[in-house]
């Protein structure tokens, strides 16, 4: 069995257990119940959550985006990295044909939000706060996304590594519906409901 | 088994848990990655940083437990996921921290990256706490007593309407005018006027629904729902009640709320959704309602009266919860030439410390003392010597901070400075 095989089936297993426990999460979410507002609207529901994922997510609405500018920054290109490294994943069955351009800039976008990654580390062991609330499994997570960032740096410009970016993928994909890794899909509905409350009752101008 | 697993009954635990959160508290109990950028949002925080005054460690403390019920894989590897069997000594610790270091103030959802809104999380633990016998007594008391009163209304009606009578002789004496009056029960009056227990909730207030000529009676009721507080929708739902049956016996178009931080918000939202009905009348703000009396000219004033440099506090259920930002403003400077902002204020607004119950609370009074800090060095920052604020925990608070910090100021409510400006 070639390592391309062994490689090709830890991803596939990852990706599996990712779905299915991320579907069930989403499911079990539904068995909870949704209290909505029923008295007459003051504002407006929608633009409350277009405003949420748009100008509510820029830095400079966020008090605590400028007390906390290095974070802040290293969080958001931490995500935005993640993000294209998945999209890159959904594209490393044609990456002989993607474009040297194309993989390189990959790579380097992987490589500084990997830099963020290891910087996330410092973070949290250099504030006594951070430190004393962090969990195990904080730091698991936070290797496994960085390790996941910065082999597909690696892969994205050495093609030959492609098995080893698969397998951090497929170990990273599994852990995440039973740790923090899953607040990702909390995170639209958390930032949904922050613009349906905010909206409807008219406190967002 | 430990002790705490035996006396806290897991099951029950768990059930009750289940009924009290709902999907909105999920999710933001579920997607805190504990990054601590909300950390310095915190009034708490600001007035004394220490871990247990940042929100993150304070939702925490339900997580621990909520992983502990709900999450098979944290239950079995506790250590790694930071769950914990929810033991009584544990239940009285979250307890005492959602009561008494967290105001529900909801600031730092704003400057949450992911919007947790962790003061709906100890909204959810104060729930727990009410549901496990760990709320505050003095909270229970009161909201046990406002039901009381709502079932023996005919008990104390009388001695009620001759206090109304006493307070009358006072707005027939503010407004020149011996017609000038306090209806109780008016069927069809136009508004359904809701106090608190108090003579500053209802003189001015009625001097200025007599100058405007408005249709209002009052209500028998007061609008503070102490169990909003314990976040008892079923001990509040009944208090809630009992205005909404007045009101629709006297078949009013609206009611209308005194200057009350929590009672606004709770009658325009929350009530709808605990009787899972729309209400028959409109809800407003006395703030709308007076808003609306200066913009259409129906009161002569004279803004010369208040000449002493003021601010305006937000309070954060009015603010950040019910929207009335500019209403209050629009007020005062009509009513007043030398107004000061305090920075910030609307939507990012400090608590002044006293919120959600806090201030009933005797024992807890040091640790809301400690949590105003900031809102006094913010107060004495502006240079004023009048605050207004209208809600009534508020207005305690800052007299108290007032006291506390040295800050010689005196503190009031928009409706007494409408009355004060009158021409």
């Amino acid at each position: 069995m070639s390592d391309f095989t062994i490689a090709a089936g830890v991803l596939t297993l990852g990706a599996a257990i990712c779905a299915g426990g991320l579907g069930w999460l989403i499911v079990t979410a539904q068995r909870w119940r949704f209290d909505s507002d029923v008295a007459p609207a003051k504002g407006s529901a929608a633009k409350g959550i277009l405003y949420a994922f748009t100008m509510g997510m820029l830095p400079w609405e966020k008090e605590s985006a400028r007390i906390h500018r290095v974070a802040y920054v290293r969080g958001v290109a931490f995500h935005l990295g993640i993000f294209l490294g998945v999209a890159f994943l959904a594209l490393t069955p044609w990456l002989n044909v993607l474009p040297l351009l194309v993989r390189l800039s990959f790579s380097a976008i992987m490589a500084a939000a990997a830099i963020a990654g290891l910087a996330g580390f410092w973070l949290r062991f250099h504030d006594r706060m951070l430190r004393a609330v962090s969990t195990p499994d904080d730091y698991a997570a936070l290797t496994l996304a960085t390790l996941f960032l910065v082999s597909g740096s690696f892969c994205a410009a050495h093609m030959e590594l492609l098995p080893l970016f698969w397998i951090v993928s497929g170990v990273t994909l599994a852990y995440t519906p039973f740790s923090k890794l899953r607040h990702f899909i909390y995170f639209f509905f958390a930032r949904g409901f922050f613009g349906l409350m905010f909206g409807y009752r008219g406190i967002l101008k | 088994m430990t002790a705490g697993v035996a006396t806290a009954n897991i099951g029950g635990l768990k059930e009750k848990l289940k009924a009290l959160i709902d999907r909105k508290q999920l999710a933001s109990l579920e997607v805190c990655v504990r990054c601590g950028i909300c950390t310095e949002s915190c009034h708490y925080y600001r007035s004394e940083p220490r871990l247990e005054h940042t929100p993150f460690y304070r939702a925490e403390q339900l997580r621990k437990i909520y992983r502990h019920l709900f999450d098979p894989v944290a239950r079995r590897f506790h250590r790694w996921f930071n769950s914990e069997v929810p033991s009584d000594e544990l239940l009285r610790q979250l307890a005492e921290i959602a009561f008494s270091t967290c105001t529900l103030c909801q600031r730092c959802t704003l400057d949450c990256p992911f919007s947790v809104d962790t003061a709906d999380i100890m909204r959810a633990a104060r729930a727990l706490a009410t549901a496990t016998g760990n709320a505050p007594e003095m909270l229970v008391e009161l909201a046990d007593a406002a039901i009381a009163k709502g079932e023996n209304i005919e008990v104390f009606k009388d001695y009620y309407l001759d206090q109304v009578k006493e307070l009358e002789k006072h707005v027939q004496d503010q407004t020149g005018s011996s017609k000038a009056a306090i209806p109780v029960g008016k069927e069809g009056a136009r508004i359904l006027y809701v106090p608190l227990s108090g003579a500053h909730t209802i003189v001015p207030q009625a001097v200025l629904f007599n100058l405007a000529q408005e249709s209002w009676t009052l209500s028998l009721f007061e609008t503070s729902n102490y169990a909003y507080f314990l976040a008892d929708a079923s001990r509040a739902r009944r208090i809630a009640q009992r205005i909404v049956t007045e009101a629709e016996q006297l078949k009013v178009e609206e009611v209308v709320i005194t200057e009350c931080g929590h009672g606004y918000p709770v009658m325009r939202w929350e009530v709808a959704r605990w009787l899972g009905r729309r209400l028959p009348f409109r809800v407003r703000s006395i703030i709308e309602v007076l808003d609306e009396y200066l913009r259409r000219g129906a009161l002569r004033l004279n803004p010369r009266n208040n000449g002493q440099p003021l601010t305006y506090h937000d309070s954060c259920n009015l603010g950040r919860k019910g929207g009335l930002f500019e209403e209050p403003r629009r007020i005062i400077r009509a009513v007043a030439h030398d107004y000061r902002e305090m920075n910030p204020n609307r939507i990012y607004s400090f608590c002044c410390g006293a919120g959600s119950g806090l201030v009933a609370i005797p024992e807890w009074a040091d640790i809301r003392l400690k949590a105003g800090k900031l809102k006094a060095e913010q107060i004495r920052q502006t240079g004023a010597r009048i605050v207004v604020t209208s809600c009534d925990n508020c207005r305690h608070q800052i007299g108290e901070l007032s006291d506390h910090y040295g800050l010689n100021i005196r503190v009031t409510s928009l409706s007494e400075l409408v009355v004060e400006a009158l021409a």
